[in-house]
């Protein structure tokens, strides 16, 4: 496809005729320069990119840098969403690990394999901490009334519910992968467990108890502790995809579902257009109630009862 | 998908090289062309967190210095107006400059003398220019598309301005797809012929290093066609899914606006969005008749049950669990089921209280088969049924006048009369208007198969042999055009060439514009075409999408104008 830069001859005309202007205004143009409000130089920012290091908005660069840009100091929301985005850096990675721990535990290992059951827990309690303190600072993103600032806010909130969102999916895809396979292998131990006494025993109920004997004992012993083990853990697992569940509620409000109008440019731009105008009508009709409001009909007519009182006292003062 | 991909890229090369917090600023074109292409979410993750039209963000006084302007807009003069006055008290960071055509040198030195405070970084042409709504057809959405029927005297800057922007819009198409074409016009048209006249003085001469791209085997094509030439398929009622929601309801830029319809309760009265690109069961639907899709949507009704069932059998945690992951799945599936069934439902309705299986069946007849007497017969019919609606009859009357314009003028005058006393809207004289527009003097096609003889022999044949369906059977004059294409005999004399070009051997490439608009019927036409592997990529585009309604309004405001107009001269 063919594009055309004329980035070259725009600049050419600006520098002649800034060069026209110069003499003229060279002191105004500094003015207003520095006008325009706190400034900070920087060379490059990138604020919520997932792709890049998350590099705070403030660092002061080198000013005397002849490609910095200057922009003004961004809004207080903007420290608020640059920590969710690096919260999510950091449950990114800690997945990472997750899995690794993940495939670890599953091998069939001599040892206890309590460390690995440990580290998984731990991992698994971060994460979930991690997405679910994002998601109430998320809430704090919302702001009230509609202006543009508000739009803004509105949609970075969403580009991070989105990534939100798809982390704690893959997270309960991989809990659920692992509670699968361990539910496999705990019904295998089981089963194990079970031919090896049934093939020791007789088909006769009757006798039951006799035939047991202490061999038998202890390992059906052993069977059940480790089942009880395993079921632990399966609880422990549970209990955090329910958690997860609950963000993923939350956040299904803020998503948006693609494919369907509200992922449509044109239509959020119109009803930005019609918030902003319902915003206006509310708040005249909050004025015109306000003016015509109660408590104002109420002093008013106090206040002239007040008048016509002390009116009538000066006129009894004076015909007395 | 060509269209659609180069729209796409061009987008994306906007945006990707800007780092940071980006507010993207569109006008009321550029809108369109966007939002048919690219979505919110996908705008999100490019880091577009504002978008907003320019009229409206001079109004807001806040300062959004954080944020990154990238600038998406018609170099019109009214554009260029408005962005003096934003560079002049830049609210934003830094202003990136992007061009949907070609800018004067003149407009670009008034940019430069407003950025006194050198906030913009960038000035580019990316020509974007047009709304590429599906895989082979782009429209120019124009608003005054009426113009094109008014001879140059009337009304000459109207015409200019008309012819302008479709000679921009077809640049534009050229320079995203990378080529410069021979240039091809019908001859029985005026607007056409000054179209294409314009658009090869701007390939070959004022901008022809621009246009000057690596030359192929052979050179692609470009036709500049008339609506009038093919004044049926638009009057025509469609039962294909993706013609039929636009003929009965209205698709603006793939959204149908469910508001229209009065009948519908106020959780529903929404818009929906008609994509190819997004929505898989209507890209296999889009061309197929009623009947079908009623069927398909049956089938994915009762998958849609058996999912829905299975939800409801949650019995164990690991069910929860399951419903939960897959809930994002089931909602989209859901909405997209809802979507379709309230469409089907709704034009159901519509056909049934309009009688259109009754009306369009001599629609049809009229469009394709001969019989002046019984043709006469059954609009009479229809025109005193009182439960035909006023734009029916008005369709009827018009398709009877055009196929019977010199076969008996004294039966024609008394479906004119008839029709002025049965519909009290009507304006009277269009269906004249309309002949002296399109009449048989005035079009080159064979637009009924009954000028040349062996049109008349196929027509037997096809006559003879009975067709699948009775109400699809019409095919619009486009497609004998691209078939004379596609065999190498679209004759001189008709379609002469512009200028000295000519053409060795068929073309590879073949963009067609239809100056007047084209219809979703066209539109299918070209896409089974292409389907069809001959060796030849048909693109198709017009001034906008019509339908009947949109068809007879551009006529009636055509009408207007020229009546005023020879009332001045």
């Amino acid at each position: 496809m063919a594009t055309r830069n004329r980035t070259l001859l725009f600049r050419k005309y600006r520098n002649s005729l800034r060069s026209v202007r110069a003499p003229l205004s060279s002191s105004s143009l500094t003015g207003t320069r520095s006008g325009v409000g706190p400034v900070i130089e920087m060379a490059s920012t990138s604020l919520l990119n997932p792709n890049r290091s998350y590099a705070p908005v403030s660092t002061t660069e080198d000013p005397g840098n002849s490609s910095a840009i200057t922009v003004g100091l961004p809004p207080a929301w903007v420290d608020v969403s640059e920590e969710i985005s690096v919260n999510i850096q950091r449950a990114r990675t800690k997945m990472a690990e997750l899995g690794k721990a993940h495939a670890k535990a599953l091998m069939p290992s001599f040892g206890d394999g309590k460390e690995d059951q440990h580290n998984i827990e731990s991992l698994t309690q971060e994460i979930t901490f991690l997405l679910k303190k994002s998601e109430k600072q998320l809430q704090r993103l919302s702001a009230a009334g509609p202006s543009e600032d508000s739009n803004v806010r509105k949609n970075v909130q969403r580009s991070l519910a989105t990534d939100l969102q798809l982390l704690s999916m893959e997270l309960r895809k991989k809990q659920s992968t692992y509670l699968k396979r361990l539910r496999q292998q705990k019904e295998d131990g089981v089963d194990l467990e079970m031919n090896l006494s049934r093939n020791r025993y007789r088909p006769d109920e009757d006798d039951f108890g006799d035939m047991l004997n202490e061999n038998q004992m202890s390992k059906i012993k052993k069977s059940e502790e480790v089942s009880v083990e395993r079921e632990k853990e399966i609880q422990q697992v549970v209990e955090s995809v329910n958690d997860l569940a609950q963000i993923m509620k939350d956040l299904s409000t803020l998503v948006i579902d693609q494919g369907t109008i509200v992922d449509r440019i044109d239509y959020n731009i119109e009803n930005v257009g019609t918030t902003v105008e319902d915003g206006l009508k509310q708040l005249q009709k909050a004025e015109r109630t306000q003016r015509h409001g109660g408590m104002v009909k109420c002093a008013s007519v106090l206040v002239i009862l007040c008048f016509i009182m002390l009116l009538l006292l000066i006129l009894k003062e004076i015909f007395v | 998908m060509v269209l659609v991909t180069s729209v796409r890229d061009y987008i994306n090369r906007m945006l990707q090289d800007i780092s940071g917090m980006k507010v993207l600023i569109l006008d009321s074109e550029t809108v369109s062309n966007v939002s048919i292409v690219y979505s919110q979410s996908e705008l999100l993750q490019k880091e577009v967190f504002l978008v907003e039209m320019i009229d409206s963000i001079s109004v807001s006084k806040e300062s959004m210095s954080h944020l990154k302007a990238v600038y998406f807009i018609r170099p019109t003069s009214e554009n260029i107006q408005k962005l003096r006055y934003q560079l002049a008290h830049p609210r934003f960071g830094e202003y990136h400059l992007f061009f949907s055509n070609l800018l004067k040198d003149t407009q670009i030195h008034i940019l430069a003398d407003s950025d006194e405070q050198e906030v913009v970084q960038q000035v580019q042409e990316y020509y974007a220019d047009f709304v590429a709504g599906d895989p082979y057809h782009f429209t120019l959405n124009m608003a005054s598309n009426h113009l094109y029927m008014i001879p140059a005297v009337v009304d000459p800057s109207g015409l200019q301005r008309f012819s302008d922007r479709v000679v921009d819009g077809i640049a534009a198409v050229f320079l995203a797809l990378k080529r410069r074409p021979v240039i091809r016009y019908q001859r029985t048209s005026d607007t056409a012929k000054r179209i294409a006249q314009e658009t090869a003085k701007l390939m070959y001469q004022h901008e022809s290093a621009l246009f000057d791209f690596r030359r192929t085997e052979s050179s692609p094509l470009l036709l500049v066609i008339d609506r009038r030439d093919d004044p049926v398929t638009p009057l025509l009622n469609q039962w294909t899914y993706q013609a039929m929601v636009h003929e009965l309801i209205g698709l603006q830029d793939n959204k149908v606006d469910l508001k229209a319809i009065g009948s519908l309760p106020k959780d529903q009265q929404v818009e929906v969005v008609l994509s190819s690109e997004q929505d898989a069961f209507f890209k296999s639907n889009m061309y197929e008749n009623f009947g079908d899709i009623g069927m398909n949507i049956k089938r994915m009704v009762d998958d849609f049950q058996q999912v829905a069932k299975s939800n409801q059998n949650i019995q164990t945690v690991e069910d929860m669990a399951r419903f939960v992951d897959n809930y994002p799945e089931y909602k989209k599936m859901q909405g997209n089921v809802s979507k379709h069934v309230t469409l089907v439902t709704e034009m159901s309705k519509l056909v049934e209280a309009r009688k259109l299986m009754m009306v369009s069946q001599t629609e049809q007849d009229l469009a394709c088969n001969g019989g002046q007497g019984a043709a006469y017969e059954a609009v009479t019919n229809l025109l005193n049924n009182e439960s035909v609606s006023d734009i029916d009859r008005l369709r009827l009357v018009m398709l009877y006048a055009l196929r019977y314009e010199k076969e008996n003028p004294v039966q024609l005058m008394q479906l004119f009369n008839k029709l002025a006393s049965r519909s009290p809207k009507y304006k009277p004289g269009l269906v004249q208007f309309l002949l002296k527009q399109a009449g048989v003097e005035k079009r080159t096609g064979d637009l009924f198969g009954n000028r040349d003889l062996l049109n008349i022999a196929r027509n037997m044949a096809r006559g003879l042999k009975g067709v699948e369906n009775v109400y699809t059977q019409h095919q619009p004059l486009l497609f004998q055009t691209m078939e004379s294409i596609t065999r190498g005999r679209l004759r001189d004399v008709d379609y002469p060439f512009v200028g000295d070009h000519f053409q060795q051997g068929r073309p590879q490439e073949v963009v067609i514009f239809m100056v007047g608009g084209t219809t979703y019927e066209e539109s299918r036409s070209v896409a089974l075409q292409n389907a069809t592997n001959s060796g030849i990529r048909f693109i198709l585009g017009g001034s906008a999408v019509l339908n009947s309604k949109r068809f007879l309004k551009d006529l009636e405001e055509a009408q207007r104008i020229s009546r005023s107009g020879s009332h001045m001269v």
